[in-house]
């Protein structure tokens, strides 16, 4: 399999700081490849780097096995959707769409067919005579997809595209999106802070943290098998375990992962602690129980008995759930 | 307690300041028609229309300084729409050292009285043996209308977002394919509601151009002439009206063509 | 499927190129000729004006010496050209107080009770005579207050052409008309310069917080509290912002008082009559720096005020 981009040792310094500090990446083509982070983690130097808004300070990237160093912008058959959309405010949808057509040199007649027919794909036939002020956050988000996706890009880069819609049109944007790019078969690199987006619609992502990668991984393996406290952390649910309590529950001396779907609650066991929360959440139920100075969370599936609060309990997991991280910090 | 009604105080005295700003503006318009051209009396002794008739046949000495004027409000607003728009854009581009000096240089032609602009001027042409010319008016009419185009450009910049023109290099514009096609279009109506409001600028001058004129007079200045040792007064009324037509209608367009953005035109003066 | 790198296609591309790989060529083929013209022509004329300053004229041929000389500078503190300093110093003082006083009703009702169309009006009204030809509207002056003008007639009808009368006997205002009396020039450096006063100063109080009022009325203060501890000490830095102006344009302008006025001197007269019939230029260059070390003073304390936030 080909890589589409790839990173090789790239940092991006904006004078004492390092937005990105020498990241290695390898994106394959095909994947719907996320890049998630807290914000200023260095995730969006990362795909300006891609689009050629930012130049390395060192490192070399290629799109495609091709050296981009010293290819501007306009250049690079890579194409962007925008956070803001940027769409052009003196241009109707159907000129925003066909922009790129144009600047190559395509005549009126076919671009504007072509941009005819990605509206379509996007659902937005017969809005081609509208300006962008006149469409809502979802339809210009729509338009800024067609806008891209017209010039035919090896690889799209989309900077937060859901970041501005709200929750149901974003839930509905994720499925358009992955459908869209099962459909193309193009790699889409998007760009986001939303550890449930990203978990949901990649194939592959990378979790960044202070301009480097923390973990690189499916979703599948970031989830169970954080590499870093920071992952674990940081993509959500799971329990980050200290050495001694791993060691306490049956593990070696080192920071651990645990999910709380894999923790049933028991009548006795190595551990016990009192219960200090219940938090319904419809699937089921999240209990906090506190053991030592660290509070674990278990999920206890509908239907099942709860413990009150102030009961003390006992933890009971399957081994395997229970993830050893290396490097943790 | 507060109420949305005005005391009727001031309301008196905005609107009263206001006729004050606008009246005798009107009076100019009167006495282009009264049929006594030796004093100012009020009320005109009667009307007639016969003065635009002898301005325009009669009055072989008001045509010159109308086209010197013409030419050099031409001129100066072509240069100060290139130099102004180009200030506006690097400054839009980057913070880099030197931002606040630059914009104070470009506000200082208009800052400082107009007769030190002028006598600046007058004073480098004498040291460096410049002669007096047409160009020598257009190089101080530029340099203060500079500043009235930066000022529009600068402003419709910072409301453009930015990403547009990203969104322009990354859909596969170069930068002159952007600069017509994304810059330009967006950037228009600034332009040229700085660009008429440079014009009636340096229509209008008079104070800088006494300065860099020599012996050449541009309308302002025969107005000014005529002010001073008059010959037929309404006449100068007749021309009056025709400059002030040459600066209100452009401010009124500019004002139209900006209407509706913290960048309103006019502020800059 | 065409590769990850697209062919240049032309100069434009390639020159694009060029921008993108040293971003700081094209900011300074951008910023290059606007400073070249500023720096060159302008800060080269203020820097010619000031070095002619320096210069004197040899008082038997006329002709400047070029040689470094405070004999210049001295010549202002003359008798007679400080009183052309000083009284060109009151009046700008003078129209700099008459603008606050007139301006204030007009900002404030337009900062605070103009809506909607109104605004738009308030705000054109103030534009256009701010924009409209100077010299139409000097001229218009002098229609005015000739002595056969519309005052005139309009004293004459309501029989009180005695106050414009026994304004014209005052020692130091006197003339044969108000165009032809200081209180002339007065008028018409008000007028000229009103706009200047009314749009910082509308600008200052627009940044009043409706809610900041509000705050000052439920804390008990009477209307007539919250305009004096509230509205005027938020609106000071617009008034000096907006003094900046008028102070700054009456010091430097020389076409009212030689059209309107009893032709005693003013800084740019001098200035303008030095450098011309005269032919004096290092006294009119002398005459010239004057304004701006007034105006270095003036703004420096305005800044200590804090009137720049106003601009």
């Amino acid at each position: 399999m080909t890589s589409a981009v790839e990173f090789r040792s790239v940092s991006r310094h904006f004078g004492p700081v390092r937005a990105v500090d020498g990241v290695d990446l390898t994106i394959a083509e095909g994947s719907f490849f996320a890049m998630l982070g807290p914000s200023g983690s260095g995730k969006t130097t990362c795909l300006r780097l891609i689009s050629g808004f930012e130049q390395p300070s060192a490192g070399a990237i290629r799109i495609f096995g091709e050296d981009v160093s010293r290819v501007p912008p306009h250049l690079r058959n890579v194409n962007t959707v925008f956070q803001d959309y940027a769409l052009f405010p003196h241009l109707n949808v159907r000129d925003n769409v066909a922009y790129g057509l144009m600047v190559k040199g395509v005549g009126r007649g076919p671009r504007h067919a072509q941009a005819e027919e990605m509206l379509a794909l996007v659902k937005l036939d017969g809005y081609g005579d509208r300006k962008p002020a006149q469409l809502s956050g979802g339809q210009r988000q729509r338009v800024a997809l067609a806008r891209a996706l017209v010039n035919r890009p090896r690889v799209l880069l989309l900077d937060e595209p859901l970041g501005a819609l709200d929750l149901k049109l974003r839930e509905a944007m994720q499925d358009e999106l992955k459908a869209l790019q099962h459909r193309l078969g193009l790699t889409f690199v998007f760009v986001t802070h939303d550890q449930h987006e990203a978990l949901s619609m990649a194939d592959h992502l990378a979790v960044f943290n202070e301009g480097k990668i923390a973990q690189i991984g499916t979703p599948q393996d970031i989830y169970d098998r954080p590499a870093t406290r920071f992952v674990a952390d940081f993509v959500g649910s799971s329990n980050v375990l200290p050495p001694a309590l791993t060691r306490a529950l049956g593990g070696p001396e080192a920071w651990a992962s645990l999910r709380p779907e894999a923790v049933r609650l028991a009548a006795a066991g190595p551990v016990t602690g009192p219960v200090t929360a219940l938090r319904y959440l419809g699937v089921g139920t999240r209990v906090a129980v506190r053991l030592g100075e660290t509070e674990v969370a278990a999920l206890i599936p509908a239907g099942q008995p709860l413990p009150a609060e102030g009961e003390i309990v006992a933890l009971a997991f399957d081994p395997s759930a229970l993830h050893v991280m290396e490097g943790a910090r | 307690m507060r109420s949305d009604r005005s005391p009727l105080a001031l309301k008196l005295a905005a609107f009263g300041g206001l006729l004050f700003l606008h009246l005798p503006i009107l009076l100019i318009f009167l006495y282009a028609f009264t049929t006594e051209e030796r004093s100012y009396q009020f009320p005109p002794p009667g009307l007639t229309t016969k003065w635009f008739a002898v301005a325009w046949f009669d009055r072989p000495d008001i045509w010159p300084p109308l086209y010197l004027s013409l030419k050099v409000a031409a001129i100066s607003t072509v240069m100060a729409l290139i130099l102004g728009t180009f200030c506006a854009a690097a400054m839009s581009r980057a913070r880099f050292f030197g931002r606040d000096q630059i914009t104070l240089l470009v506000l200082l032609p208009i800052a400082l009285p107009g007769v030190i602009t002028g006598m600046s001027l007058r004073s480098a042409f004498g040291v460096m043996d410049i002669p007096f010319s047409t160009w020598t008016i257009v190089l101080g009419h530029a340099t203060f209308c500079i500043v009235i185009v930066y000022n529009n450009a600068v402003a419709r910049f910072r409301r453009l977002s930015g990403g547009i023109l990203e969104a322009s290099a990354d859909l596969g514009a170069n930068s002159f394919q952007t600069f017509r096609h994304v810059l330009l279009p967006n950037l228009g109506s600034a332009l040229l509601a700085g660009g008429m409001l440079a014009f009636a600028l340096s229509f209008d001058e008079v104070i800088v151009t006494t300065f860099t004129a020599g012996q050449q007079s541009t309308l302002p200045i025969w107005m000014l002439n005529e002010l001073v040792r008059p010959r037929q007064r309404p006449v100068t009324n007749v021309v009056a009206i025709v400059v002030f037509a040459a600066t209100f209608l452009p401010i009124l367009a500019a004002y139209y063509l900006t209407r509706g953005g913290s960048e309103t035109a006019g502020m800059g003066k | 499927m065409s590769g990850a790198v697209l062919p240049a296609r032309g100069p434009g591309d390639r020159l694009t190129g060029l921008f993108w790989r040293r971003p700081w060529l094209l900011l300074l083929l951008l910023i290059a000729p606007p400073l070249l013209w500023l720096g060159v022509v302008y800060m080269g004329s203020l820097a010619a004006l000031l070095l002619q300053s320096f210069y004197s004229i040899d008082e038997f041929s006329g002709i400047v010496v070029p040689e470094f000389t405070l004999k210049t500078y001295a010549e202002l503190f003359r008798a007679q050209n400080l009183d052309i300093i000083l009284r060109t110093v009151t009046m700008a003082a003078a129209v700099t107080l008459a603008c606050a006083a007139l301006a204030f009703p007009i900002a404030y009702f337009a900062a605070r009770y103009a809506k909607g169309p109104w605004k738009a009006a308030f705000y054109l009204g103030v534009m256009l005579p701010l924009w409209s030809s100077y010299l139409v509207k000097v001229y218009a002056w002098k229609l005015i207050l000739a002595k056969e003008g519309i005052l005139g007639w309009a004293a004459e009808r309501t029989h009180t052409g005695f106050v414009i009368d026994g304004l014209l006997s005052i020692p130091g205002l006197q003339g044969s008309s108000l165009s032809t009396s200081p209180i002339g020039t007065f008028l018409v450096f008000v007028y000229i310069w009103l706009p200047y006063m009314i749009l910082p100063m509308q600008a200052a109080l627009e940044r009043v917080p409706q809610s900041m009022l509000e705050a000052s009325a439920d804390l008990g203060a009477t209307s007539r509290q919250t305009f004096r501890s509230v509205i005027l000490p938020l609106a000071l830095p617009g008034v000096v912002a907006g003094s900046i102006f008028t102070f700054s344009l009456t010091l430097g302008d020389y076409i009212i008082p030689q059209i309107i006025g009893n032709s005693a001197n003013f800084i740019g007269m001098a200035v303008y009559q030095l450098q011309g019939t005269a032919g004096n230029i290092p006294l009119a260059a002398a005459f010239a720096v004057v304004p701006i070390g007034i105006m270095l003073v003036y703004l420096w304390l305005a800044k200590r005020a804090g009137a720049f936030d106003a601009l």
